[in-house]
């Protein structure tokens, strides 16, 4: 677990990675049908850090809605190869959630900016992840050595 | 096109084989308002899309929608690994196993296989996004049932991730529609 904390505290520390904030403008998500034509959600958004926003599916706290569990699930990596692809999962889920968003609000700057942030940590994430453990995209350079090693486990099923 | 990342959106490890989930859970696999209906929904509505946000949109969470067929599929795989044929039958999957041993096969929990007729394309973009719109509702209206189901945290954990995208994505799709509304008011069939 400690190289996983390692990884979380790094996340907290970079930059606004860490924000946790609860003012948060009007919510206009599916349980708040009054807030129907609310199209202002396009400036001043407040993210989760990605870990955070990874655990619950959900990188914006103002659409967060949570259903029979009080806090979300912890992911608990059972090593150190496990721990690694957390924190790439965590990057990945957190740049594709703001791909989604940017989709619809393509002049967010700011939001541009934080996307190219998790981009780049989790490029260089998957690099490192690669030449420890092996690849997780077939053109990786971690697919130059003999043998193969893109059979190699785990695949992503097993457990 | 598309390329594959070996691994999954969301891990799941789940420790304790529990058939009676797995039953269930397969109709987010294959049933009405499963993973695989939204997928190929939205990726066949993507290319008359009247503008390059549409398109970009419903590529993306089609995409994302097939990362969630595989969440799913592993699911299964691993609700059912290590079952024998008498376990399964006494789950209600002894036709399961007669026609497809234990092979992952889409289908609802009553066991009809996947149609495709589950699929709502209607030819108007704003009648598109709204059945996709109905689709994350449905879905996430299943999730919390599935949830209702279990508490097993090992199942509950995928399937609170999976029901939290349904509301990301439902979100989306609205702020699509009501920015369509607005943008061809007066010309929704151009």
């Amino acid at each position: 677990m400690k190289n996983f904390i390692n990884y979380q505290n790094k996340m907290n520390n970079q930059n606004n990675y860490g924000n946790f904030i609860e003012n948060y403008n009007a919510i206009d998500n599916m349980n708040n049908p009054s807030g129907y034509n609310n199209m202002n959600v396009g400036a001043q958004q407040n993210l989760y850090e990605p870990y955070q926003g990874f655990i619950r599916g959900n990188m914006f706290p103002n659409l967060y809605d949570e259903y029979k569990i009080r806090r979300p699930f912890e992911v608990e990596p059972m090593n150190e190869q496990a721990e690694l692809l957390t924190y790439i999962d965590s990057l990945c889920f957190a740049a594709h959630d703001l791909s989604l968003y940017l989709d619809n609000f393509p002049n967010d700057q700011q939001m541009i900016q934080k996307f190219n942030e998790y981009r780049m940590e989790s490029n260089r994430a998957i690099e490192q992840y690669e030449n420890q453990y092996g690849p997780l995209f077939v053109n990786s350079n971690a697919n130059s050595v003999t043998p193969w090693a893109w059979d190699n486990k785990p695949w992503p099923w097993e457990n | 096109m598309w390329k594959y990342e070996k691994k999954l959106q969301y891990p799941v490890n789940i420790q304790k084989k529990n058939l009676k989930m797995a039953k269930y859970i397969i109709t987010q696999y294959g049933g009405p308002a499963g993973e695989l209906a939204a997928a190929w929904q939205y990726l066949d509505q993507r290319y008359t899309m009247p503008d390059e946000k549409g398109k970009a949109l419903l590529t993306d969470i089609g995409t994302e929608e097939l990362a969630h067929v595989e969440i799913i599929s592993a699911m299964l795989y691993q609700l059912m690994k290590g079952a024998t044929p008498q376990e399964l039958e006494a789950a209600g999957l002894g036709s399961h196993y007669a026609q497809f041993g234990m092979d992952l096969f889409p289908a609802d929990s009553f066991g009809n296989p996947f149609n495709m007729a589950y699929i709502k394309v209607a030819g108007d973009f704003i009648a598109n996004i709204e059945s996709n719109m109905g689709a994350e509702q449905r879905a996430r209206a299943t999730y919390e049932h599935l949830m209702d189901l279990t508490d097993d945290p090992d199942i509950l954990a995928p399937l609170s991730f999976l029901r939290q995208r349904e509301i990301i994505h439902y979100q989306r799709f609205k702020e699509l529609r009501d920015y369509y509304l607005e943008k061809y008011k007066n010309k929704k069939n151009s």
